[in-house]
Formats: C-alpha cells, sequence, structure tokens
C-alpha cells in the first residue's frame, strides 16, 4: 500500500505540470475560441462562430488576412524545410569526410542554432539592406545586380525564408551528421569494390541509413516552420503590405496587439493546432506503415 | 575703528558673494555634472550647461515633502535613454529626484508594443505606471477606459514647477484635453512640415534649367503639392548636391510599422478636408472638416475620391526618391535628407532641430522649411465632385503625430509627486531647452517657442543654443503658420481601437498600395472594408458618439 502510494508521490509533478500548463491552456483557449471574449469587456457564448468567420463557413466571408498569412507559412513551411534539409545533409556529408579543419568550422556553423530568432531578424535588417547590405553587395560584385529585399513581395518572402533556413541549417547538420557518422564503415567498404561513385553510395548506402533520422528532423522543422513569428517580426514588420506576415504573427497580432481579440485569435490558433496534428499524424501513419 | 568696519564689511561681502554663487551653482546640492555626468546622461559640456541653465532659469520648488522615500515608475515610449521621447525622461530624473529626495524608475515600451503593453497593464489590474507616455491618438481608449486622470486641480499650484496650457498653441493645447478638462501636461507638439533645400531652390542657376527643361518657371515657393511634384520631379536623379552620384527628389519612409501612414494624412488632408463656409473655416459639419468616418453614421471616408486622389499622388511622389524607401523607417527618411541627398521632405519638427547638429546634419544652414502645401484639386464631399482651381486651392494644417506627452495613471499612488515630474519637464525653460536639441524628439509646442507676431521668442534664444538664425527664422515661422494661419487643420483621430484602424489596417493597405500590391483604390477600398468591420466589433453607436465628441461634431449640416 505505501509503494503503491509512493509511486503516485513521483507522478504527482509530472501530472500537476501536465494539467496546469498543457491541458488547462488547451480547454481554456478552446473555450475562449467560442467566445467573441476582447480583452476588458463581457465575453459571450458565440458557438463556432469565430471559426465560420475565419473559414468563409454559411453567411460568413472567408477571412482573408487569415488566408494570405497561411499561404505565406505554407510557403515557409514547404520552402524552409525542404531547402533547411538539403542544406544540412550536403554540409553533413561533406563534414563527415576527414578534411581538416572540420572540427573548427562545425563549431562555427552550428553558431546561428544558438541565436534568438528575433536577434537573427535584426540582423537580417543590416544583411539584406537595400542599399549597404552585404548581401546585395555580393549580388553586385558577381553581376546579378541588387535585390530589393524589403520591398517587393516575393525577395522579402525569400529575405525570411533564407533567415529561418540560416538558423537551423545546424540543427539538421548535428542530427543528420550523427546519423551518418553510426553508418558502419564495413557497408561503404563492401559497396566500394561496385562503385567509386559518392552519389551512388550516398543514394543507396547512406540515404537509407539515415532516412529515419531525416523523418523526425523533417517533422520538427514543418512544425516548427509554422511557428514561425519572430524573424519577421523583427526583419521585415510582416511587410511589405502582409505578405511576410505569417498566420501565427496573425494570430498574435488579433490576440494581443490593439484590439485584443482574444476570442478570435484563440479560434486561429486551434485552427492551427489541427493542421499539425495532422502533419504529425500523417508522419506518424507513414513511419508507422514503413517500418511495421 | 574704520578699519575693522571696512574688513567686517568686505568679509561679509564675500561670505555673501561665495554662498550666493554656491547657491546659485547648485540644485538641491547638486551640480551640473552631479546631474547630468558626461557621457552617462549628457554629452558634452555645453549641453550640460546649457541644460543646467534651464534648470536653474525653471525655478523649481522644493519637492522633498511629497517625495522623500516614494518611488513612482513612469512608462515611456522605448527609444534608449538619449534617444526620442525616453530620452527626455531619463534627461532629467536626477533633477526629479534631487529636487524630490524620491526614486523615478522609467519602463521602457517599444513602439509597436504601445497599443499592447499600457492596455495590457491596466485591463489585467497591474496598474504599474504611476505616469506614461503614449500618442494624443490614444486618449479615446485611455479616456473612456477610466485610465487616466485630469491635472486641472494642480495646474498652477505653487508646490509644482510652473507651466500653463495658455501657453500651448490652442491645436497642441486641444490634444492635450478631452471633454474641457486637461489630462495632459505639455512636451511635445507634433505637426509635419515641408522641409527643402534653401540654398538649391534659390539659386538662380537652377531656375535657369528648369525652366530650360521644363519650359516654364519653377515653382518656388512651393505652394502647392503639385508643385512640389514638378520641383522633386526635375531634380530627382541629378547630381544638384555635386558628390558625383545622382540625388533625389523627395525623401520619404514607407515600411509598415515606421508611422508612414501619418505623411499620407498630413498629404491626404489638402485633397480631402474642406474648410466650413462662414465665420468659422474650422467647425465641423457632415461634408466639412471630416477626414476619417462620416460623423452621422461612423462610414469611413477613407475610400472616397479625395483620399484615392491623395494616394495616387503619393504613389507619383513616392518616384521621385528612391525605391528604397519603401522600406524605410522614419530615421531613415530623414537621414537621406539631412545628409544632402533629397531635395525635399515632408515630416515633423525633429528635422528642423535636428538639421543644426552638425554631426548628422549636411544642411545646417541650407534649411528651407514651410507649411505643408495645399491642393489644387480635391474632392468636395458636399458637391460629391472633384474641385480644380489652381487660383485658389485648398490648404489644410495639421497636428498629425503623437504629440507625446505625460499623462497621469488614475490609480497613481503618488499623484502629487507624479504631477511633480509632469510640472518639471512641462516647465517653458526646460521644454524650450528639450525642443533644440533635436536627438529628444521634442517638437515646438508653445507660443515662448514661437516668433513674435504668434509667440514671444526671438532669435537669439535659438541662436544662444548654436542654430543658424535663417534656418530657424524659416523653421519656427513655418511651424507657427502650421498651427495659426491655415484657415483649418485635419481632425486627429482619437477614439477607441485608433491603433486598430491606423497601425494595423492603414498602415498596412497603404503598404500594399505603394509596393505595387494593388492599386490605391483597392487598397482604400480593403481599409474601408476593415473599418467598418473594427467599428461593428466595438459597436457602432458607443463609437459614434466618442468620435463626434473628439471632433467636436454637434450635428446638422
Amino acid at each position: 500500500m505505501t509503494n503503491n502510494r509512493a509511486k503516485y508521490y513521483f507522478l504527482m509533478p509530472g501530472v500537476i505540470w501536465i494539467l496546469a500548463f498543457t491541458l488547462f491552456p488547451l480547454l481554456y483557449s478552446f473555450g475562449l475560441s467560442l467566445t467573441n471574449y476582447r480583452l476588458g469587456r463581457n465575453p459571450k457564448y458565440i458557438g463556432f462562430e469565430n471559426y465560420a468567420e475565419i473559414l468563409g463557413i454559411g453567411d460568413e466571408k472567408v477571412d482573408k488576412k487569415a488566408v494570405s498569412t497561411a499561404s505565406f507559412s505554407a510557403f515557409l513551411f514547404l520552402g524552409s524545410t525542404a531547402t533547411t534539409l538539403f542544406f544540412g545533409t550536403f554540409v553533413a556529408w561533406v563534414f563527415n569526410h576527414n578534411l581538416p579543419f572540420l572540427r573548427q568550422m562545425r563549431a562555427v556553423i552550428t553558431m546561428p542554432l544558438f541565436a534568438a530568432p528575433i536577434a537573427l531578424g535584426w540582423l537580417g535588417v543590416v544583411l539584406f539592406n537595400e542599399q549597404s547590405g552585404p548581401i546585395n553587395n555580393v549580388l553586385e560584385g558577381i553581376g546579378l545586380g541588387r535585390v530589393n529585399w524589403f520591398i517587393e513581395p516575393m525577395p522579402a518572402r525569400f529575405a525570411v525564408m533564407l533567415t529561418d533556413v540560416w538558423q537551423w541549417t545546424p540543427f539538421v547538420f548535428i542530427v543528420v551528421l550523427a546519423a551518418m557518422q553510426s553508418v558502419p564503415d564495413d557497408l561503404y567498404e563492401s559497396a566500394q569494390l561496385d562503385t567509386k561513385s559518392n552519389w551512388v553510395l550516398f543514394r543507396w548506402i547512406t540515404f537509407p541509413m539515415i532516412a529515419p533520422a531525416l523523418g523526425t528532423v523533417m517533422l520538427l522543422r514543418m512544425v516548427e516552420s509554422l511557428k514561425i513569428i519572430d524573424i519577421p517580426y523583427s526583419l521585415t514588420r510582416g511587410g511589405p503590405g502582409s505578405v511576410t506576415q505569417t498566420y501565427v504573427y496573425y494570430a498574435y497580432e488579433t490576440g494581443l496587439v490593439g484590439s485584443f481579440q482574444l476570442g478570435e485569435a484563440a479560434a486561429l490558433a486551434y485552427l492551427m493546432v489541427v493542421v499539425s496534428i495532422v502533419i504529425t499524424s500523417i508522419y506518424f501513419y507513414r513511419v508507422r506503415e514503413r517500418f511495421e | 575703528m574704520k578699519a575693522r568696519f571696512t574688513i567686517l564689511i568686505s568679509i561679509v561681502v564675500l561670505l555673501s558673494g561665495v554662498f550666493g554663487v554656491a547657491a546659485q551653482d547648485t540644485f538641491f546640492g547638486q551640480t551640473a555634472e552631479d546631474l547630468f555626468p558626461i557621457p552617462e546622461v549628457a554629452e558634452t559640456e555645453l549641453e550640460q550647461t546649457l541644460a543646467f541653465e534651464a534648470l536653474m532659469n525653471a525655478n523649481i520648488p522644493d519637492g522633498h515633502a511629497l517625495g522623500e522615500g516614494k518611488t513612482i515608475t513612469f512608462g515611456v515610449l522605448g527609444q534608449g535613454s538619449r534617444g526620442g521621447i525616453s530620452g527626455t525622461i531619463y534627461f532629467w530624473r536626477n533633477a526629479f529626484e534631487a529636487a524630490t529626495g524620491a526614486e523615478l524608475e522609467i519602463v521602457e515600451i517599444p513602439y509597436n508594443q504601445l497599443g499592447t503593453t499600457i492596455p495590457a497593464d491596466f485591463l489585467t489590474g497591474q496598474y504599474t505606471y504611476d505616469v506614461f507616455i503614449g500618442a494624443a491618438w490614444q486618449y479615446g481608449d485611455w479616456v473612456s477606459n477610466g485610465w487616466i486622470q485630469p491635472i486641472d486641480q494642480w495646474i498652477g499650484d505653487e508646490r509644482f514647477a510652473h507651466w500653463s496650457p495658455e501657453d500651448t498653441a490652442p491645436a497642441f493645447r486641444a490634444l492635450l484635453q478631452w471633454g474641457g478638462e486637461t489630462y495632459g501636461s505639455q512636451m511635445d507638439g507634433d505637426a509635419q512640415l515641408l522641409y527643402y533645400r534653401h540654398d538649391i531652390l534659390s539659386d538662380p542657376e537652377w531656375h535657369a534649367a528648369y525652366e530650360e527643361e521644363v519650359g516654364e518657371p519653377m515653382p518656388y515657393p512651393i505652394v502647392t503639392w503639385q508643385d512640389l511634384l514638378a520641383i522633386t520631379s526635375f531634380f530627382n536623379g541629378k547630381d544638384w548636391n555635386g558628390d558625383g552620384d545622382p540625388d533625389d527628389g523627395i525623401s520619404l519612409h514607407l515600411a509598415p510599422g515606421g508611422q508612414g501612414h501619418f505623411h499620407f494624412a498630413t498629404l491626404a488632408a489638402s485633397f480631402a478636408v474642406t474648410p466650413a463656409d462662414g465665420d468659422d473655416p474650422r467647425a465641423v459639419s457632415k461634408y466639412d472638416n471630416v477626414f476619417w468616418f462620416d460623423p452621422d453614421d461612423m462610414t469611413p471616408l477613407i475610400n472616397e475620391p479625395g483620399h484615392v486622389m491623395a494616394l495616387e499622388f503619393l504613389q507619383e511622389l513616392a518616384a521621385t526618391g528612391q525605391e528604397a524607401q519603401f522600406g524605410w523607417q522614419l530615421g531613415e527618411a530623414w537621414d537621406n535628407f539631412l545628409g544632402g541627398n533629397a531635395i525635399a521632405t515632408f515630416s515633423w519638427g525633429d528635422v528642423g532641430s535636428l538639421s543644426q547638429n552638425v554631426e548628422r546634419s549636411a544642411i545646417r544652414g541650407s534649411l528651407g522649411a514651410d507649411v505643408t502645401p495645399c491642393s489644387s484639386e480635391w474632392y468636395d464631399r458636399e458637391l460629391g465632385e472633384v474641385v480644380v482651381d489652381t487660383e485658389n486651392p485648398n490648404c489644410v494644417g495639421n497636428t498629425t503625430g503623437g504629440s507625446w506627452h505625460p499623462t497621469m495613471s488614475t490609480f497613481s499612488e503618488n499623484p502629487e509627486l507624479t504631477y511633480f515630474y509632469m510640472a518639471l519637464i512641462a516647465n517653458p525653460s526646460i521644454n524650450f531647452y528639450n525642443a533644440t536639441t533635436g536627438w529628444q524628439g521634442v517638437d515646438p509646442c508653445c507660443t515662448y517657442q514661437l516668433y513674435e507676431p504668434r509667440g514671444t521668442a526671438v532669435s537669439e534664444d535659438y541662436t544662444a543654443v548654436g542654430f543658424d538664425a535663417s534656418d530657424m527664422e524659416r523653421y519656427i515661422n513655418a511651424y507657427g503658420s502650421n498651427v495659426y494661419d491655415k484657415p483649418t487643420s485635419v481632425t486627429y483621430l482619437r477614439i477607441p481601437g485608433t491603433l486598430e484602424y491606423i497601425q494595423e489596417t492603414l498602415d498596412i493597405r497603404l503598404s500594399e498600395a505603394m509596393t505595387g500590391q494593388s492599386t490605391a483604390q483597392e487598397a482604400l477600398d480593403n481599409t474601408a472594408e476593415d473599418w467598418a468591420d473594427i467599428t461593428d466589433d466595438l459597436d457602432v453607436d458607443s463609437q459614434l458618439e466618442i468620435y463626434q465628441q473628439a471632433i467636436g461634431y454637434m450635428g446638422g449640416m
């Protein structure tokens, strides 16, 4: 009996943590999303009206801002995830060889990972500066001409994406490098009897062996890319216009800036939760399908 | 005996002289070096000396009875201890603490968080701030929610530094008040002026070149926005400053979140606002002196023909400057003009005082300043048509901007001590000094800063602090003319949700139009749609009542 009670004591902190910081906010914000609550005003229950307004269901017009910000989040979701995976894997592949100064270079390459995203955004303001930024200077130096990073919609979107890629490539690099280094050398030695091609070795030996790690990294990056707010906040302020405003940025502005429409912001956030759950479910379904 | 008496008298005179000097050289026992240490507070000895002189001339009373051992918290627009607006609060903190024995805590709030931090503090019942500096457009939220309290009961009380709302130009005084009561103490008077390169535009050689290229005389002095466009179009891309590179016509800042929307309001005023007929051209009717909403039903006016014309004009004007300006913040546009790379800009009074700082400005002695131009075409709401009249253009002034000033929290536990600091900063001697520094972002507001006949200042007041006399004559007279001479002025939007209407919608829609993502008409139609939704959310009837009160609309035609 005493032993039984002891195990509950040990479980208690974790249970309290989950209840207080996961379950309660989840239920409370769902309740909030069913109201028209603005901070400072009495909330009124309105059912799923907030969801209907965002999605344009029934008599409501679709929330154009939600759609446009969701499209930019989708752009980051696809573009940033794919680019980060590509560069991270490539750099890991390079570092998986015996080259001079690799250890020092590895330390340098991982540095952006430890910077606050908002600080990277501010740094991006300098780097992408149209007139005197080093990126434009390099582009001009190699004859590609200057890019209006903060003025034209598509370059502004790329500026946000590249800053995010810059921060997260080291994360992919570290995980994938660890996976590559766990591939037994004898596999390569056997394969090298048949081919010397690096590409063939990578395609048929390295890639299958690192695929589970890549899948996990991809999932984390996809969910992470849906949450991006700090980089556009500091880099572009969501502009020009609102083309670099992400969905989360929009939810933040709706709930916590000026109008404090917490009910609508909670509904926006919940829709994001649904999307994230769908993505992770698909991923785990595919993983299960593959490995069972 | 006679010799002894003479010695005694000499000693008395000497001692009184010594103590007299000592008394003059300290402020509650603190020297200029104590109050304005270099580099922590002041940057130069000159700044230290001038600030101390201003403080000594302010006749600050002893506030120890109010403040000994107490602490007050000041929330302020966050731009650092040497930045605009917040710099003022840091700069005089030591003086306040010396005069009261109290402690002043300063909490900086970034510009883009102003609409969040202060309301959230009140709405969640934290009441962190005894006093805070926000923008005058937030009065609608603050007063209607009961977050700030009137200060009339202390104005004129000898326990506090002297200042009087009567010294403030009426257009700015109105921004300190609501419903006949004074809520704010004077600090900054924001209005936008046209600035240009006086040396270039008055050069006969450039006049000849203009006439040769355009086929008609240069329209200078600039009277209308259309004149300005003609001039900036001519100069844009020419190397008129002789540095070997092509230079700009206009310098604007148009990045979202960077206060660019204010410039649209200033410009659009002459395209969209008509003064009232009759004795009082500033009288508000359904058709005259309205800019934001229809005062009868809160229908947004932002997509009416005058506003659309103005935005199309702004697009044309912006094309006579650098493309990069679409991504610029305020300081970048100023620096481009102050660095001598643009023929003109229109912006706040800061440009006038910053132009005198040779570390930041290359145009000291070459500054031209005037009221913002009139427009030779505008939309008459009553007629329902666009009027074109080049002989009698439509002229509308402005008090565009934050006119940043302190307001006291209703929940302050030390209201008199809080007012002590508000009054200290509002004192004419100190406020005059602040407005001459440039870096503090404090602009002229008051008669003691304006030249005759509008005020009592004289040229020597400005040359004494190192300003160029002719620059100041143009700048200060333009400032005075804007608030006293224009037949009318664009009404100031200060209703609940102003930040939402302006910063979260108009600002973004303008950016979309200026960067080619939408046409002027589309951008402003979208804005009108957004505004209608916001008004619905906030309750139309309540918004209408506050709007009518804010602009002084009494109903009828």
